[in-house]
């Protein structure tokens, strides 16, 4: 890496570890084998959200021309929302991409992908299916995303439990022989249709 | 009584005036150098945008060149004008 590289990220660590968001445990980062290159972050579900109570794993990558150009994140947990693919973890959000600049650090990205929970762009979707769900039927994304948050992002026992959701997951994974995963996108992908979440896995 | 002054040795210390601790691209000081450099002062001189931001002009440089549609400032996103 180059040297402003690896001075920044060592500043930045320090400065993440400081900060009152660390210090309430709102964000953190760490290091994954040793490389200044390759960092995990977490962060926090934010109150008031479908996604309050989980911790995100994030990884990010910091490229040979940092700060000249944005960390590549995406998101480790899986999540249910417009911006990020539920599938890979890609995130779409403008600062990663062309509204980036070299004043920005690894903490104000952990504080924009908070702000993006918060806030969601459908008009400007990375999971299209996620975007529609959230702009057709709102309580639904609502219910959907919280069941994501407390099946991936939550551990110990205070999870958050669907008894429908449950019911639907066994019934389809009996039916079509799929595992948990597949079942949960199909019937999430199809609001919880399970005649239509069937059909969506036999075409 | 009449002192006579053989020699002096004048003393004496420099500081950038600049609205901010740090160059907010390298983070470092700006007492002290970008990472390239090694000795603070005129070899690694600050400069200003006409938004105010100051930075290494080292720094600010190798920004702009990697910027291929607008120079904006990497602080305020006003486009980069240096400040005559």
């Amino acid at each position: 890496m180059a040297n402003i590289a690896t001075q920044r990220i060592q500043r930045e660590f320090s400065e993440v570890t400081k900060s009152d968001e660390s210090q309430k445990n709102l964000i953190s980062i760490e290091l994954v084998n040793n490389s200044l290159s390759d960092l995990r972050g977490y962060i926090s579900g934010p109150p008031d959200t479908p996604y309050e109570g989980g911790i995100f794993h994030l990884d990010i990558k910091i490229p040979e021309t940092y700060p000249f150009n944005p960390p590549k994140v995406r998101f480790l947990t899986k999540i249910w929302h417009p911006n990020i693919s539920s599938v890979t973890g890609a995130i779409c959000l403008d600062i990663l991409k062309d509204q980036w600049a070299a004043a920005m650090t690894i903490r104000t990205v952990l504080l924009s992908l908070q702000a993006l929970l918060s806030g969601a762009e459908p008009d400007d979707p990375q999971d299209a299916v996620v975007a529609k769900q959230y702009k057709d039927s709102y309580e639904m994304f609502k219910l959907t995303a919280k069941h994501w948050t407390s099946v991936y992002a939550m551990t110990g026992f205070d999870k958050w439990r669907y008894p429908d959701f449950d019911y639907k997951i066994q019934r389809l994974m009996e039916i079509m022989k799929v595992d948990e995963d597949r079942a949960r996108v199909a019937l999430s992908s199809n609001n919880w249709d399970l005649e239509k979440a069937t059909q969506s896995l036999l075409s | 009584m009449k002192v006579k002054i053989k020699s002096w040795r004048g003393v004496a210390v420099w500081k950038w005036i600049a609205n901010d601790d740090n160059c907010g691209i390298c983070r470092n000081g700006f007492d002290g150098c970008c990472p390239d450099c090694k000795m603070p002062g005129d070899e690694c001189p600050l400069v200003w945008g006409q938004c105010s931001h100051c930075f290494h002009i080292h720094c600010i440089m190798k920004w702009l060149n990697s910027q291929n549609v607008h120079q904006l400032c990497p602080m305020c996103r006003q486009e980069w004008k240096f400040k005559e």
